[in-house]
């Protein structure tokens, strides 16, 4: 399967795609009446995938308006190719990819060429983790909750984001992220440990709160 | 810096933090969430405590983002009217 230039296959069956992505009560039948046109089996495909197609959009994208968007274009796209879909991985991991690659290509039309997509994945100097060769800190272990980790992955440069998100939060490998983002395996090796280095630096930071303000202010 | 290598006969040369550092997008690419058999970089885990908690942490890191796997947003109702005003169209859609 092709999206204009962007290859489209189904990646090989692995224990671990399966074991991140469990089959879904319903989901095959659902599937195999879909690729019939069967509307209501389309219906029950969104209703069991539409959140975390449209929460991918929205973590790649930081835009309520562009992540629908894309939601509604990934689910059109989804209707025209599911009669390719063979079942050979999980069937979120296909309609996954198939996003990315819907989101990566809208970013592309939008303007973003290829040169300036590079310095995207490679955020100025100001943007950058600083390098950990001292300090001594207390440990993250315990101390994150989801809505914490969240926060901080929204506000992290968009080019650690993304292969953040492609790799630790949605699985992917370096090799899948480097042909999606047309950049080198060592490049996604390298933003995805800047983008785990600025998190450990934002999770770290305490939080601000109204009565520390206050404080900052008085001094 | 913390790191406290002393040099044994049969040791791997030591390392400093900034080279331990600089190997550490590899060897959490090599897999098992960053744990190596390199013997160079075991010692230096070994003996430094600040490289070793930022291991601890990025590990820590990577197994956190998993939750996020599971969605937290949803999207508007119009989304779906809209698909299905596009589908409507199409000959092949079976309402």
């Amino acid at each position: 399967m092709e999206i204009q230039g962007l290859q489209m296959t189904e990646p090989k069956a692995s224990p671990g795609l399966f074991k991140r992505n469990p089959p879904i009560a319903g989901e095959a039948e659902a599937i195999e009446r879909a690729k019939a046109g069967d509307a209501e089996a389309f219906s029950k495909l969104y209703a069991l995938h539409k959140r975390r197609v449209y929460t991918l959009c929205l973590r790649m994208l930081g835009n309520v308006s562009e992540a629908e968007d894309m939601t509604q274009e990934a689910f059109l796209h989804l209707f025209r190719k599911i009669g390719s879909f063979r079942g050979e991985s999980a069937f979120s991991t296909w309609l996954h990819r198939l996003t990315v690659n819907l989101v990566l290509m809208h970013l592309r039309k939008k303007g973003l060429q290829l040169v300036s997509l590079e310095e995207t994945i490679n955020p100025s100097e100001e943007d950058s983790p600083k390098r950990d060769f001292g300090s001594r800190d207390s440990q993250l272990a315990g101390s994150v909750d989801r809505v914490a980790l969240e926060r901080a992955v929204a506000s992290l440069p968009p080019g650690y984001r993304m292969v953040f998100v492609l790799h630790d939060v949605e699985g992917f490998e370096h090799n899948e992220i480097a042909v999606m983002l047309e950049c080198s395996t060592g490049n996604s090796k390298s933003q995805l440990h800047k983008a785990r280095l600025k998190l450990r630096e934002l999770l770290r930071q305490p939080e601000r709160t109204p009565e520390a303000d206050f404080k900052e202010a008085a001094i | 810096m913390t790191s406290q290598n002393s040099k044994q006969p049969d040791s791997p040369a030591p390392l400093s933090c900034a080279e331990f550092q600089q190997q550490l997008p590899d060897m959490f690419a090599a897999g098992a969430d960053g744990i190596t058999d390199d013997p160079a970089i075991l010692e230096h885990l070994k003996t430094c405590d600040n490289c070793s908690a930022l291991v601890r942490d990025l590990q820590y890191i990577a197994d956190q983002a998993r939750q996020l796997l599971e969605p937290t947003h949803e999207p508007s109702d119009n989304v779906w009217k809209k698909i299905q005003k596009s589908l409507a169209s199409d000959p092949t859609y079976k309402q």
